[in-house]
Order: C-alpha cells, then structure tokens, then sequence
C-alpha cells in the first residue's frame, strides 16, 4: 500500500471530511525538539501512489493538525511557538497562512476541529490551558484552565455540539461544556501522564484515553468511577487513540513501542490486529471517516502510510 | 487575511458521519442539550466568554482541582517568570543578615525557613514554603557553601508571602519590568562565567598536581635505579668510587665503569655535570658577585 517519505520526522496525520483521498500530515524537524515543520496535503492516487498536492512551511514544528469542517480546504496546525495557523490549499502561497493566532504561551500540542456545530476548534497547549477558537472572532472565545500541567490531547464530542474531552500530564482526563465555567467531570484515569483521549463515535457516553502507564482505558462518563475496560498491551506509553467512525468498539491506537493496534474494547480478547511497519516511534494514526477500514499513521521515520485494515501498510501495489 | 468569508459556517459541509445515521446505543448523556446557534455566540450568552485571554506560562490558579490531591511540584524547566519576583527584590540586600529593618518590625528572620543549601541553586524555584510566623520571611539562599554563594533560591519574601503561586487567595502578581528580567540576564551570565572559570581553574590544579607527581615519580625511580645498579656492582666485585668520580673526571676510570656510573651518580654527585647544581652553577657567581 502506498508509504509517502517527509523530510521530516511526522507528528500527526488526518483525513478529510470531505474528500475520501486526502490526508493531511504535520510533521516536524529534528524530532520536534528543534527547528522547522512543515504541514502537507497529500493525495492517494487511484494508482496506488501517494502524491503531494500542497505543503506549508511554518518557522517551528508542527505537532497537529486538523481538517475544517466547514470548509474543504481549509486546515488547521498546532505550532510548536504557541501559534494556531490556518491554512487554505485553495489559495496562493502568498496569501497563506490565512491566519496565525498566537495566545498560547507555550507549545500546542493539539487540535481539534468541532464535527457537529463545524464553525469552532479547539486547541490544547502545554501552558496547561485549552483554548476556544471560532472563524468570525480574531481571538479566542474562551480559555480553559484547570489542568496542573501540560494538556495533551483534546476532542470534541462526536454528537453533542458543545462538549468536548481533554487529557493532561497531570493525570486526568476532563469533559467540559463551553457554557459551563469550570470543567463538567475530572476522571483521574491514569497514575501516569495522559497522552490522547477520544470519544466513542456512536455512544456518547463513552471515552478513551491512552496513558503513559502504556494502557488504553475506556470510560462512561455516567460512572467515571472505574474504568469501562483496560487495553493493555503496547510495550510503551500509548501516544494516540481513536475510535473507529464506523464500528462502536473499535479502536486504533499508536504507541512509542512503534506499533499501531487495532482494539476491540468488548471483547474477551481485545487486541485485533498489531501492525509493526514504523521503524521509530508512531506517533500519528487515524481511521478514515469516508472509507470503512482505511488506516494512516505516521512517525519519528519521516514515513506516511495508508493502508486498508488488514493488510501490510509495506505491501507494494 | 483573505477576502475569503470564513465568517458563515455553511461554506460547505462534508459528508454525513457514518454515527450520524445511527442512533446512541446506551441511553441519553448526562449533559445539557446542545444549544442553537453558533459556537461565539452561545459562549458569549453564556457568560464564560473571555476573548483573547493571553496565557502566562505561571502557575494555575485553579478552582476544581480536588481531585488530585497534591500539586505537581514545579519541573526543573518551568521558569514561571512573574511570580517568584516579589521575593527577588527584598532577597537583594542580603548581606543585613536577620531581622533587618525590611520586614516592618515582624521578626521575620526568627522564623524564616532557609531556601539555602541544597535547594536553594534553581531546582525549586518556587522558592520555600512556609516558615513559622505567616512565612513572612525566608532567606533564600544566604548560606549557600562554596562558590555558589549569592545565587541560591530567591526567598519569598513581603509582607504576607502571598507571592507563594500555590496559594489560591493571594493577589497575582504582575510580570517583572525590564530590570528585573534585565538583572536577572545579567545574573545569570555572571554565574555562567564564573562557573567556567572554576571549571578552568580546578582543571589547571589536577594538571599540575598531576605533572608534579610524576616528575617526582621519575625522580625517585631513577635513584632507585641507581641505587639497585649500585648494589649489583658490588656484588659483582666491582668497586666503585663515587665520590672520587666526580672529582677524577672520565678519563681516568677503565672503559664501561666511567660514563655509567656518571650517568647514575649524577643527581647526587655535586659537580658541574649534575642537574643538581645546572642552576645553582649558573646563578651563584652572578647572585654573590
């Protein structure tokens, strides 16, 4: 199945909402310690190849990325200066980026763009807070801060308009309401720092969360008291999670053990599928929402994979 | 900026999600139903809108936080500029040793815990905690060993210590002015270089001692040599004259004897050839003369 080389080392990967053969891939230099990043937009060709259709240069890495929902070619980018960018692949790299907004005081580390009401995103940074933003206001809405330390991962609720999760390195996970002043639910999942959380796509109730403690856990948010399931099985901290968009139970998760699982969080034996194709950290997974099966995930080996489930992301066509 | 309008949400919409055809599973979310209208504006009817809300990287002022029961203690590289200053200014004189006129008349320096020693050189920052009379004073860093002296922890100093970033009912403080960031540069430079001239200087020492030892090393070896060489001569039956052999000169002793045993006797030997007097040779007529 197709692999796409970076120049540099990647972080994140998302499919469009829109088209079913375009990914998005942020990536940054020198492992995201230090230097450029650099955002693409890549195309899966019917013959089976990956190509480039735009790339967008930033002064500092880029640690996430995430497709608008409202309009197909538009993207967001988590920068590593503390910068939200906005880009438009339909315009002329002159005019790009379309915005750059900087309040956070460290770096992003994560976004997510709102897939009901689809005019708002989130972002999360490691100057412990969340930040609200909307299209038709320059700044930010809101800002949420609770967390005691960096906030890792947010994501919004896949069917309510105004909830969404965040994960944090102080050992919780929280729900928020954006009407609401404080958070509306604090889950100290794990004894380690959360890396990921993620909502379940076709049951409101339920959340996952990946942790450094190298599990996955699941949650109902009705009783947060212990977890719904434990996953273990990765050999390292877990870095993402994701609920697959088209089956309630499963999950795909990447992990510094450089692998990329596939869960079936219901089942007695929950680990379906373990790819091992990234030969460094995997650090960007996600499931296509347009295509049933259809996986990408990226890593610290500068490699772009998109493969059907089940299959070996190195096959060559 | 485009002249693009990203203003109206219904650019365009993607794909209906696989889950929106599908209903929830596992009855109704305990949250309140989702409110008409967009993002921005059910924010701002709500009340919690705070546009532009510029994140300082200090620490949290958290409201609901019971869940976790301790705070994390400050990390190595948390720098939480403009909270630790207020201290910084009454830490500058600290040569007034206790009980100086600066506290108002509390006994501030009866009760104050020390930030020095093994804290008080930048792990914790946040500087100390507590003290007994309403930690109203805390020396930081005064009584640091060695050449880290003056740079040690900087006490939480005023009044009331509500400085402190951890607790949630002291006023916040502003960020520090350009001095105090500009002093604090300066600080950091002087400590810099002083610290590699310590390095440079301690290095310096090893390498001497170092030589010196072995030069001696080589010293004493060689007379051991000497003496060793000495003995087996004897042994062997052959006499020796060491004294006479500096005075004679080479000429009058058979073949191997002569030059060897000058060579060995030579440190001892008080004559003109020996490293012993090289120096003194040289210097004596000029020093008495």
């Amino acid at each position: 199945m197709p692999v796409f080389k970076t120049p540099f080392n990647g972080y994140a990967v998302r499919f469009s909402p829109f088209y079913e053969n375009r990914i998005l891939v942020a990536t940054a230099q020198n492992f995201g310690i230090l230097g450029n990043g650099r955002l693409h937009i890549l195309d899966l060709n019917p013959s089976g190849g990956i190509s480039e259709l735009r790339s967008f240069d930033t002064a500092d890495g880029v640690y996430d990325c995430a497709w608008s929902e409202s309009h197909d070619s538009l993207a967001v980018a988590a920068v590593a200066d503390g910068s939200l960018k906005l880009w438009d692949a339909a315009l002329p790299p002159s005019a790009n980026p379309i915005r750059s907004l900087k309040e956070h005081a460290r770096e992003v580390h994560a976004v997510d763009w709102n897939p009901v009401r689809r005019d708002s995103f989130i972002s999360a940074s490691w100057d412990d807070s969340l930040k609200l933003w909307t299209l038709d206001r320059p700044t930010s809405i809101r800002t949420f801060r609770e967390h005691a330390y960096c906030v890792y991962s947010a994501a919004w609720s896949p069917r309510h308009a105004d909830v969404f999760a965040s994960a944090s390195g102080d050992c919780t996970a929280r729900v928020w309401d954006v009407r609401d002043p404080s958070s509306s639910l604090v889950i100290p999942a794990h004894d380690h720092e959360i890396l990921s959380c993620d909502w379940n796509k076709y049951d409101d109730c339920f959340l996952a969360t990946a942790s450094v403690d190298k599990t996955v856990r699941v949650w109902d948010v009705r009783a947060s008291r212990a977890p719904v399931a434990t996953l273990a099985g990765h050999g390292y901290a877990v870095r993402r999670i994701k609920f697959s968009p088209h089956h309630e139970n499963l999950l795909l998760s990447c992990s510094y053990d450089m692998t990329v699982c596939v869960w079936d969080y219901r089942a007695e034996d929950a680990l379906l599928a373990r790819y091992d194709h990234h030969t460094e950290f995997a650090v960007g997974v996600d499931m296509s929402v347009l295509v049933e099966g259809l996986l990408a995930s990226t890593g610290w080996d500068e490699l772009v994979y998109v493969w059907q489930h089940g299959t070996d992301p190195r096959a060559m066509p | 900026m485009s002249n693009r309008a990203f203003t109206e949400v219904s650019g365009a919409t993607p794909p209906p999600k696989p889950w929106e055809r599908a209903g929830s599973s596992s009855g109704p979310a305990p949250f309140k139903p989702p409110s008409p209208g967009s993002t921005s504006d059910i924010v701002e009817a709500s009340g919690t809108a705070k546009p532009g809300e510029v994140v300082s990287n200090t620490g949290n002022t958290t409201a609901n936080n019971s869940v976790i029961a301790r705070s994390l203690p400050t990390r190595p590289w948390d720098q939480n500029y403009g909270n630790s200053y207020g201290g910084y200014g009454s830490n500058m004189n600290y040569n007034t040793g206790y009980g100086s006129s600066m506290y108002g008349g509390s006994y501030g320096g009866l009760g104050g815990s020390y930030g020095g020693g093994l804290y008080g050189n930048s792990m914790y920052n946040r500087g100390g905690y507590g003290g007994f009379n309403g930690g109203s004073s805390m020396y930081g860093g005064m009584y640091n060993s060695n050449f880290g002296g003056p740079m040690g922890g900087y006490g939480m100093g005023g009044p009331y210590g509500n400085q402190d970033p951890n607790n949630p009912y002291g006023p916040t403080s502003s960020p520090p002015g350009f001095w105090m960031s500009f002093l604090r540069v300066m600080q950091g430079v002087v400590n810099f270089f002083g610290r590699i001239s310590i390095l440079i200087d301690q290095n310096t020492q090893a390498f001497h001692m170092f030589m010196s030892a072995l030069l001696q090393l080589f010293d004493r070896s060689g007379m051991l040599y000497g003496e060793l060489a000495r003995f087996v001569l004897r042994l062997l039956g052959i006499r020796t004259k060491p004294k006479k052999l500096a005075q004679a000169g080479a000429g009058q002793l058979p073949g191997a004897e002569g030059p060897e045993q000058r060579l060995l006797e030579g440190p001892k030997a008080a004559s003109g050839h020996s490293w012993d007097s090289v120096w003194g040779a040289a210097d004596a007529p000029k020093g008495f003369s």
